[in-house]
């Protein structure tokens, strides 16, 4: 699984920026000199962004456009794949799951998140345990997490059987087999796993809270319920964002999980977009339709990241 | 005992039952699959996965270890182990030198364009895998790397450039410049100043890089899948593979075995490391 | 309005004593202010009397009632903060107003407050402005506000005016004087700028090391400090202080290195015994460049250097092994060098017990 994003973490008021360029400029004619060594130091990863990043991204936008086949074949066709696409039923049920799946894990893990946040706010001692126990999940890759998780979910030995045994022989609990709810069971593990994540984010957000609006609500009587809910969580607007950014973008691009707890199963029941983009791309050898999938994966993530960035900026500037 | 105390205590209570639930949703999981590994086939089929061991026996750690069949060969997971190592260290190694050395150039030196930069490798950072996966695979294979070991390590450069860059530059940048500046009076230039003043200080962000790009990098399955190569493939692959052979009964207390292996190097670093980790996932402004 | 009364009171952090013994009874009506260098107690104290921090031991009373384990927002008080912590995203009239709707006072009720105390504070063109969009002074005047829409009994204030630059922090003295005297409300403030606390108090805790060392009115304070570090950390420039030795004989007098001086019109508190060492103490207003007439009590000193301070001028000079400073005409100050001859007001001296510190 990739390697998180590191995130934004700013207490509420804005931070200071000493202004380097006067100084900059007067180091004169030997600065220019040395900052060559710099810009040849940053030719690798400007050729890698370009090459391996954007290039790589234009082109499979551009074979989206193609009568791509097997091979790339670089005959303008329009929109015809995603025409194509969008009929196709597995694409459907892949697209629309990324939505449900995606809801749902946001919620759960921002919701879970900052509720073991705040807890862990609240109480002084053992902490640094609790937050072990919280976090660890996030160490362990998505395929065990999601092999894990399949096996508890699973009739045959996990919750079922174990209510089972208990007597009561009747109890049903087959999600993860069955088509109609096998997405859903992905949501306990994007939960299980990412919510640490978040506590842990939005615990330092907490911490960096000015503790005087703290004492001032107390002196005010305002118990502390109402101050998260309506003077400190507020102030974490940005950072609560910023999370939901970064679970969203890591739904978009799920893969390790779907595959090991259900790949996608049963049928495609439960398959998302990133899974179905290299089941066409490398079994079915569909070049035009995964990169068209592809696409459509870039546009979902775009559409989150030019927001989320112009709304950062928009801040800054105020 | 006022009427305020008993209500504080009452409710403090309260927050430490929460929390202590919430810990065992957390805990259960993991020690479910630890309790099944140490079973025997036979107990796991009858009972469920949430039942003790009635007599624990480590006979399916060493099945997973030395003699589970992942695909066609049946020489446990050591081999997965091993090939995830021989990935790793170069990979790490790597991309973190690349990503400080950028990270550096993008801090402490006005380069043109600096900010476009940042702002393009911060939009890498989010562009998911599959939409790049294709043409990275006809790239490696023009160069012939495709499918062997330096075509994964390269691969987790790629991939790990982005974020290592940004995270070394935001650390950087909070580094005071004076330093830089007196050491280029002194006539160090670029290599020398990165060498002698900026790596000393780099302990802390090199230690969380480290454990962030290992983490990253051991956790992978997909990249490992594609560009690996049969001889190469790492733990979390072989242990796909384990765990979905369907031939004959599930052996689930070889599978839980096998997830364990998988999850235990960077479980213990997490362990021992715990401030670090928390401050990979948490620190550095990501620029906007 | 109400009397606020603590008695007994101390606190620790640890094996740490903050406070001991704090014994303060503070009238209805009064401005007082606790006075003391970083590290006395003196915020520690506000916070211990507003319910923001335990205490040990201790009795606190507001108004007649015992509020000593009750919590901070049903003690009748209200309070202003050193960084003013405002709600940063509420406009200026939630922040005066969402106490109030939390404790479900009647919204007609909070239109009316919220528009009193915006008037008093000339706040009110800036009800809709969010905290990040206010100057230093008007966001403390937007504090004072949040403080006083609680229609409290007591005031507390935390160094409030110490983030502000010097020209703001003169104004708002004023203010908050306008405002006790209009409101007559009772306010306990905690600073540790002596000139602050002299302007702005009815009366002054001086504290110490987690103890009061004196509590009275500026005017006292200022002529009968009751301890010696008092006597040096009230007033400026600060008093001198000589090391003497009490006197036998019919009149107490003290000798101070070999010049005697007539201590006539001391009120002594407790007695002092003959041979007994003492500290003089005197301020440098009381200290006078001699004429030739008087031979009892004074010094031979050479002068060392004078500073001008615009309407008179600080001229030190060396008596013996003390260092003394008087307070000059600026025209008198410039003739002066070399050898001269002081002269110490005998009905202003203060004298101490070199070991407890106390006013003998």
């Amino acid at each position: 699984m990739a390697t998180p994003v590191p995130v934004r973490l700013e207490a509420p008021l804005a931070s200071f920026q000493p202004d380097r360029a006067i100084e900059q400029r007067r180091v004169g004619r030997a600065y220019h000199l040395r900052g060559r060594a710099a810009r040849l130091a940053l030719i690798p990863a400007v050729v890698i962004m370009a090459f391996c990043f954007y290039g790589s991204m234009f082109w499979t936008v551009y074979i989206s456009l193609t009568r791509s086949f097997l091979l790339p074949v670089y005959k303008f066709a329009g929109t015809a794949q995603y025409v194509r696409l969008f009929a196709t039923p597995r694409w459907q049920v892949a697209y629309s799951n990324m939505f449900i799946f995606g809801f749902l894990d946001i919620i759960g893990t921002l919701g879970l998140g900052i509720l073991l946040a705040i807890l862990l706010d609240r109480s002084v001692r053992f902490e640094g345990i609790f937050r072990t126990v919280l976090l660890y999940p996030l160490s362990i890759s998505f395929i065990v997490t999601g092999l894990t998780w399949q096996w508890i979910l699973s009739p045959t030995i996990g919750v079922q059987q174990l209510v089972r045994s208990f007597g009561w022989t009747d109890f049903h609990f087959n999600w993860i087999t069955q088509p109609e709810t096998a997405i859903y069971t992905l949501v306990f593990a994007g939960i299980w796993h990412q919510s640490g994540l978040i506590m842990a984010i939005m615990l330092a957000g907490l911490r960096g809270v000015d503790r005087e609006i703290w004492r001032a609500a107390r002196v005010e009587g305002i118990p502390a319920w109402r101050t998260y809910v309506s003077i400190v969580l507020p102030m974490l607007r940005p950072l609560v964002v910023t999370c939901l950014v970064l679970v969203a973008i890591a739904v978009v691009k799920s893969y390790d999980l779907v595959v090991a707890m259900t790949n996608g199963g049963p049928g495609f029941a439960s398959d998302l977009p990133g899974k179905f983009v290299v089941d066409f791309e490398f079994e079915r050898a569909n070049i035009g339709q995964a990169s068209a999938a592809a696409t459509v994966m870039l546009g979902s993530v775009l559409a989150i990241v030019a927001p989320y960035l112009y709304y950062e900026l928009a801040r800054k500037n105020r | 005992m006022t009427t305020a105390q008993w209500r504080d205590r009452v409710g403090r209570t309260g927050l430490y039952t929460l929390i202590a639930w919430m810990c065992l949703f957390f805990s259960i999981p993991l020690l479910v699959v630890i309790a099944t590994s140490f079973k025997t086939s036979a107990e796991v089929r009858t009972f469920s996965i949430f039942t003790l061991p009635a007599s624990p026996n480590i006979a399916s750690w060493i099945k997973a270890w030395a003699h589970a069949c992942t695909g066609l060969k049946c020489g446990g997971i050591r081999v997965g182990f091993w090939n995830s190592v021989r990935i790793l260290i170069p990979s790490v190694i790597l991309s973190v030198s690349a990503g400080a050395v950028t990270g550096y150039a993008l801090s402490h030196w006005r380069v043109r364009g600096a900010n476009i930069i940042m702002l393009l490798l911060l939009l890498c950072a989010f562009i998911p895998y599959q939409v790049i996966l294709y043409p990275l695979v006809k790239m490696e294979s023009a160069v012939a790397i495709y499918g062997s070991l330096a075509g994964i390590i390269a691969v987790h450069v790629v991939f790990g450039l982005p974020v290592m860059s940004l995270l070394f530059r935001n650390f950087y940048v909070g580094l005071p410049e004076e330093l830089v500046k007196a050491a280029r009076i002194d006539g160090a230039g670029f290599w020398r100043i990165f060498a002698l003043v900026i790596l000393p200080l780099s302990v802390n962000i090199l230690i969380v890089a480290t454990i962030l790009q290992t983490t990253g990098i051991w956790n992978d399955y997909l990249l490992g899948l594609i560009f690996a190569g049969r001889d190469n493939m790492p733990m979390t692959v072989q242990l796909n593979a384990l765990s979905t052979t369907s031939t004959g009964e599930i052996e689930y207390n070889v599978n839980t075995a096998a997830a364990l292996l998988t999850a235990l190097p960077p479980l213990l670093i997490y362990f021992f490391s715990g401030r670090y980790f928390v401050r990979g996932i948490t620190a550095g402004a990501v620029k906007g | 309005m109400s009397a606020v009364f603590v008695s007994d009171l101390s606190k620790s952090f640890g094996s740490l004593r903050v406070l001991r013994d704090i014994h303060l009874p503070i009238e209805s009506g009064d401005f007082t202010v606790l006075l003391g260098p970083s590290g006395c107690g003196k915020s520690t104290l506000l916070n211990a009397i507003a319910g923001l921090e335990d205490i040990e031991s201790g009795i606190i009373e507001i108004d007649g009632a015992d509020v000593t384990h009750r919590e901070p927002s049903k003690r009748g008080i209200a309070m202003v903060f050193q960084s003013y912590a405002l709600y940063p995203t509420m406009s200026v009239h939630k922040n005066l107003s969402f106490g109030l709707r939390v404790r479900s006072v009647p919204r007609q009720e909070i239109a009316r407050r919220v528009e009193w105390a915006a008037k008093l504070l000339q706040i009110d063109e800036l009800l809709d402005r969010k905290p990040s969009q206010l100057s230093g002074g008007q966001r403390q005047r937007v504090a004072i506000g949040r403080a006083l829409v609680q229609k409290a009994k007591v005031f507390l204030l935390d160094e409030p005016l110490s983030n502000l630059d010097a020209k703001l922090r003169t104004e708002m003295r004023v203010e908050l004087k306008r405002l006790h005297q209009e409101l007559g409300v009772t306010i306990i403030y905690v600073t540790h700028d002596q000139i602050e606390a002299m302007t702005l108090a009815t009366r002054i805790a001086v504290m110490r090391a987690g103890h009061i060392e004196q509590y009275a009115t500026p005017d006292d304070l200022y002529e009968e400090p009751a301890t010696l570090f008092v006597a040096g950390f009230v007033g400026s420039p600060s008093m001198n202080f000589l090391r003497g030795r009490m006197v036998a004989g019919d009149r107490p007098s003290i000798a101070v290195g070999n010049v005697r001086l007539p201590l006539n019109g001391y009120r002594f508190r407790s007695s002092a015994a003959p041979g007994q060492e003492v500290i003089l103490g005197i301020r440098p207003e009381h200290v006078v460049v001699a004429n030739y007439g008087i031979q009892d009590g004074v010094f031979d000193a050479e002068t060392v250097f004078m500073e001008p301070m615009g309407a008179d001028t600080l001229g030190w000079f060396q008596c013996g092994e003390h260092r003394v400073s008087a307070r000059l005409v600026p025209q008198a100050a410039r003739g002066l060098s070399g050898r001269v001859r002081l002269s110490l007001l005998a009905d202003h001296v203060s004298l101490f017990d070199p070991s407890s510190g106390l006013r003998l």
